[in-house]
């Protein structure tokens, strides 16, 4: 049998590629309608009134007194309402949809419509905490008494917009009672549960189906739910079919993103150098709504220590709600803010310390066996000083650290060191996720994989087919894997937090193992196998201790760059990174995400900018908010290590999020080190390296 | 109803236009995303549109005298590979927009859309480009700084085109721009820099520079520029300061424009120095 990470070509280049593909706007339904959303104005206001112009027959108004069942969306925190109700609570969020044939009439009719509104006092600060998390690891109290030295660090990062392929856009058909729902997204089933939720009807009664999907990074999470219930409730009101696609722009100003967080730290260092205890606290900013920010907290809190074993640890957070567009799922999910934080954090201790960075770090870096911060344990071998040796070897490293200190040209190199723990946080996959896949082997023995997982660029057609026929030791092309469809497919979980191939895959992989043994030629056959949740890990919601995660992929970056003395401006000249992941499943696929992952995370903490003034987002279309075009890539060396997982298929863990959890990090390092002075917030723009180098 | 008109020949153009108040419309890299719609939609214009940017009369690069004449249709891809186009004008068009938006985006288009940010403009401020605008009958010749009034507004009569750009094909001995933008290629200028330097007997016969995107149109000062021989790098500086006057908006700060301006001046008269 050929080594499994040997490329083969991916299911959706060709008809991606040639243009052929449908994406959601594409798609022509019989006597559908379209729809647009009339937003709120307001930061936060009462609306008082709202009068309408006249309404054409054949034109319909469609809000929160049409949702038959609850004007709620259901996404973990079920706080967001469907279309909102007496408080709007940021600007542009829904009010309520017209919906019509002709979109000029449309256009017309939101023009006329006039809302009025009595201002509340908004709030855009982290004042109103609305959810608080704290765990401990040892007990670290004493070591801030006792008279060790403390040092401590404060860290800011921006919004990130995901600035997908295709905007988010979504159809909703309403037929002989039921409602079927068609979209750009990344979890079919969200948007299900939401919908029964929202038409208060029978769960048989909701059928969602994926659109191709060009793009998502975490953006087609939760959203679409929203926007799913919207077009459910319309089309079931108006009993004909209703599209609502976004504009880029309309997208950018009301769609979720990254939150902003202010990360604190505490560390007490003993005689030797070594930090004894530390005391975290992260405030993330949720937006207007809640929704998933609690689990994004989780996971920041989690990542508090970073790659290092901190045998005291208190880990506090709060989410906090602000009068702005809700922020949400964004590739992954809470760890970027922290690692960029304690990444820097640990080179400032070090540096106040006056030691060696890689000595400090490397004293502190966690073994196998070690104790995580939430107090389970790393199990599986742990090889980052092998990765980390090999990426220094590759980008000369510790030769050009010493030359660029030494000297004043502007040049800096910057290393960053992180992890990622795969799948759901905590019992998160056995308690709420209940994955379940089937294979069912047809007739002419093809194997159609069941599964509700989403292809949106990253390769998990290609790649979960390649399991399915590596294991049952038939030709790839022999397995077929459809976009989902919910009437068709059971639900095997969201496509996100790195969980697709290890936990997905690996199902597909003992399915498979199963059908191998009971295969006739000629027959029928469905297998079935149901999440288990490994028998080691441990997990205490409450107090958030145990193991938080099955399983942890790691990766190392180097970037080496070079900041214009004038201008401000930094080139990043290289990237390096190497990472373990398990096993790639296809290597090329890996490196399109290692690739891409990576160029986002350097962007995130570098170019892309977005702030807001009054609560509105200033950056509103993509002539504004910058991501990297072709000139701004690095080039990248890319190492993936063996380092198999006995539980994923093949050895394989989670890949999806790591790349972009390093570049933040690794580029703001080498800023730091080409100029001198503490990077301690970012995106780390021109603008703020002038002001670090400004206020001497 | 918003009617469409392509003439085929420049004549038949000018003609329409003097008949009707029309938009004129070259290559729409500016126009088309100023009058977005809804997708799905027109494009929001009020008025008739006039279809230019295919007269092939006003497409041409020549030199004649100490000048070079370019169509206003001349797109900037053209611009970017003619050999009589100034080294400098050919430095701002490289780093203008990207390959795609350059084959079809004008230069005429890029001075009529007058937006503080357009990156041809401090090079042909620098240049002393004038700008020939023609109606039916009334041709006339008027400096760039003078038909530039301000962000999106320029000296245009409503039945008159740009027909050409003229440039003083000055040959300096030394140049120096500079663009400013959010990211390497593709990006809307936050700063941009022009200048240029000859030399007599060792001592400065003509300088020249320009700043884009820190005030309402291009800072240059003819003023400032022939009093340099007299003064000292601190004083010119001092001088260009009080009248760079940028402001803070969604891609950067006052600040830092101001400080970056005066930083890439600091080059510009080192280098000056080094040329001497
Ligand atoms: C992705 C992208 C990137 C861009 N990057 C840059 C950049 O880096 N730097 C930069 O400077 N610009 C940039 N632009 C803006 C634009 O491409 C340029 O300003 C371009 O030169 C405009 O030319 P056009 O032919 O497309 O003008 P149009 O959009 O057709 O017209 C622009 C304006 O000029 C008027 N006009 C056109 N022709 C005439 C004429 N003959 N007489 C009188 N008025 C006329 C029009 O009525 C309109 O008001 C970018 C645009 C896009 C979409």
């Amino acid at each position: 049998m050929s080594d499994i990470s040997r490329s083969i070509n991916k299911q959706d280049t060709n008809a991606k590629t040639s243009g052929s593909i449908e994406y959601i706007s594409d798609m022509k339904i019989e006597g559908a309608l379209h729809a647009r959303t009339l937003r709120s104005t307001m930061a936060r206001a009462r609306i008082t009134n709202i009068e309408f112009p006249e309404i054409p027959t054949g034109y319909y108004i469609v809000d929160r007194s049409d949702v038959p069942g609850m004007n709620r969306v259901k996404i973990i925190f079920d706080d967001m309402p469907v279309f909102a109700e007496e408080e709007v609570r940021h600007i542009g969020e829904p009010i309520l949809l017209v919906v019509g044939e002709d979109r000029a009439v449309i256009k017309e009719i939101i023009d006329g419509i006039k809302v009025e509104y009595e201002p509340l006092v908004p709030e855009f600060g982290y004042v109103n905490s609305v959810i608080h998390y704290d765990y401990e690891k040892g007990d670290g109290e004493k070591y801030f008494k006792d008279g060790s030295r403390i040092i401590t660090g404060e860290y800011k990062t921006g919004y990130q917009e995901h600035i997908y392929l295709e905007p988010q856009g979504i159809i909703g058909i309403f037929e002989d009672g039921k409602s079927t729902v068609i979209g750009s997204m990344q979890c079919p089933y969200y948007i299900k549960n939401a919908v029964v939720q929202a038409l208060g009807i029978e769960n048989d009664k909701v059928r969602i189906q994926q659109a191709a999907t060009g793009g998502a990074f975490g953006g087609k999470e939760e959203f679409p739910s929203l926007i799913g219930c919207q077009v459910a409730v319309a089309s079931m009101k108006i009993g004909r079919p209703v599209r609502l696609i976004y504009d880029r722009v309309e997208d950018i100003e009301s769609t979720t993103k990254r939150h902003p967080s202010l990360i604190k730290f505490k560390a007490a260092v003993d005689e030797d150098n070594n930090i004894r205890a530390m005391k975290v606290h992260v405030s993330l900013d949720s937006g207007a709504y809640i929704g998933l920010s609690g689990v994004v907290l989780q996971r920041a809190m989690i990542a508090a220590s970073g790659v290092y074993t901190i045998d005291n640890l208190s880990v506090s957070g709060d989410v906090f709600e602000t009068n702005t567009v809700p922020n949400g799922a964004f590739r992954g999910f809470g760890a970027p803010q922290m690692f960029f934080a304690i990444e820097m954090f640990i080179n400032h201790v070090a540096q106040e310390l006056g030691e060696d960075n890689l000595e400090f770090r490397s004293r502190h870096l966690a073994k196998q066996g070690e104790a995580t911060s939430t107090g389970g344990h790393f199990r599986d071998p742990i090889i980052m000083n092998k990765m980390i040796d090999k990426v220094m070897e590759m980008s000369d490293y510790k030769t050009k650290r010493k030359q660029y200190s030494a000297k004043d040209d502007f040049r800096g190199i910057g290393m960053s060191w992180y992890l990622h723990g795969c799948g759901f946080t905590g019992s998160g996959e056995q308690k709420h996720i209940k994955a379940v896949v089937r294979l069912r082997k047809e007739k002419d023995n093809t194997v159609t994989v069941l599964a509700a997982n989403t292809e949106m660029g990253q390769g998990a057609f290609t790649t979960l087919r390649k399991i399915a026929a590596g294991v049952l030791e038939i030709p790839v092309e022999r397995v077929i894997y459809n976009n989902p469809d919910t009437d068709l497919v059971p639900d095997s979980g969201p496509t996100v937090a790195s969980r697709t191939i290890m936990i997905v895959g690996g199902l597909i992989a003992r399915a498979a193992l199963k059908l191998k043994e009971q295969w006739v030629d000629g027959e029928e056959i469905l297998i079935e196998e149901r999440y288990k949740q490994p028998d080691y890990v441990e997990w205490d919601d409450e107090t958030l201790t145990g193991d938080a995660y099955p399983a942890y992929s790691w990766g190392v970056n180097v970037a080496e760059v070079e900041v214009d003395k004038a201008t401000y401006e930094v080139n990043i000249r290289n990237l390096w990174g190497v990472y373990d992941i398990g096993k790639a499943i296809d290597e090329r696929i890996i490196i399109g995400q290692i690739e891409g992952g990576l160029l986002q995370g350097v962007a995130y903490g570098t170019i892309e900018v977005m702030d807001t003034k009054d609560g509105r987002i200033r950056q509103r279309n993509v002539t504004d908010y910058i991501i990297p075009t072709a000139c701004d890539c690095a080039p990248v060396e890319t190492v993936i290590m063996d380092n198999p997982f006995p539980l994923g298929p093949y050895g394989a863990k989670g890949a999806g999020e790591l790349p972009l959890v390093g570049g933040a990090p690794a580029v703001a390092l080498a800023i730091e080190n080409a100029i001198g002075k503490k990077v301690m917030k970012i995106p780390a723009t021109p603008e703020y390296i002038m002001e670090l180098l400004e206020n001497d | 109803m918003v009617k469409s008109f392509i003439p085929g020949t420049y004549e038949e153009a000018l003609e329409l236009l003097d008949k009707n108040e029309m938009i004129l419309m070259a290559g729409g890299t500016d126009l088309m995303v100023k009058k977005r719609n809804w997708a799905g939609l027109s494009p929001l214009f009020d008025k008739d549109v006039l279809f230019i940017s295919e007269l092939r009369e006003l497409k041409y690069i020549r030199k004649s005298g100490g000048f070079i004449h370019i169509g206003a249709m001349t797109t900037l891809e053209d611009i970017l590979v003619h050999r009589e186009t100034p080294e400098i004008l050919r430095k701002a068009v490289l780093l203008m927009a990207s390959p795609g938006i350059r084959h079809i985006a004008t230069l005429g288009g890029n001075i009529g859309n007058a937006s503080p940010a357009g990156d041809s403009l401090p090079v042909l401020y620098i240049l002393d480009a004038k700008i020939v605008i023609d109606g039916k009958g009334t041709e006339r010749m008027v400096p760039i700084e003078e038909f530039i009034l301000g962000p999106g507004k320029v000296y245009l009569e409503s039945r008159e085109m740009i027909k050409e750009i003229v440039i003083n094909d000055v040959r300096f001995d030394m140049i120096h721009y500079e663009k400013i933008g959010g990211r390497k290629s593709d990006a809307i200028s936050k700063i941009s820099f022009a200048g240029g330097i000859s030399y007599k007997k060792g001592r400065i016969d003509e300088f020249r520079c320009a700043f884009g995107a820190v005030a309402p149109t291009v800072v240059r000062s003819r003023k400032l520029e022939a009093s340099v021989n007299g003064l000292g790098a601190e004083e010119i500086k001092k001088s260009y300061a009080e009248l760079i006057r940028p402001i803070d908006d969604q891609r950067s700060t006052a600040v830092y424009r101001k400080k970056v301006c005066m930083n890439i001046l600091d080059e510009f008269l080192d280098k000056a120095g080094e040329y001497k």
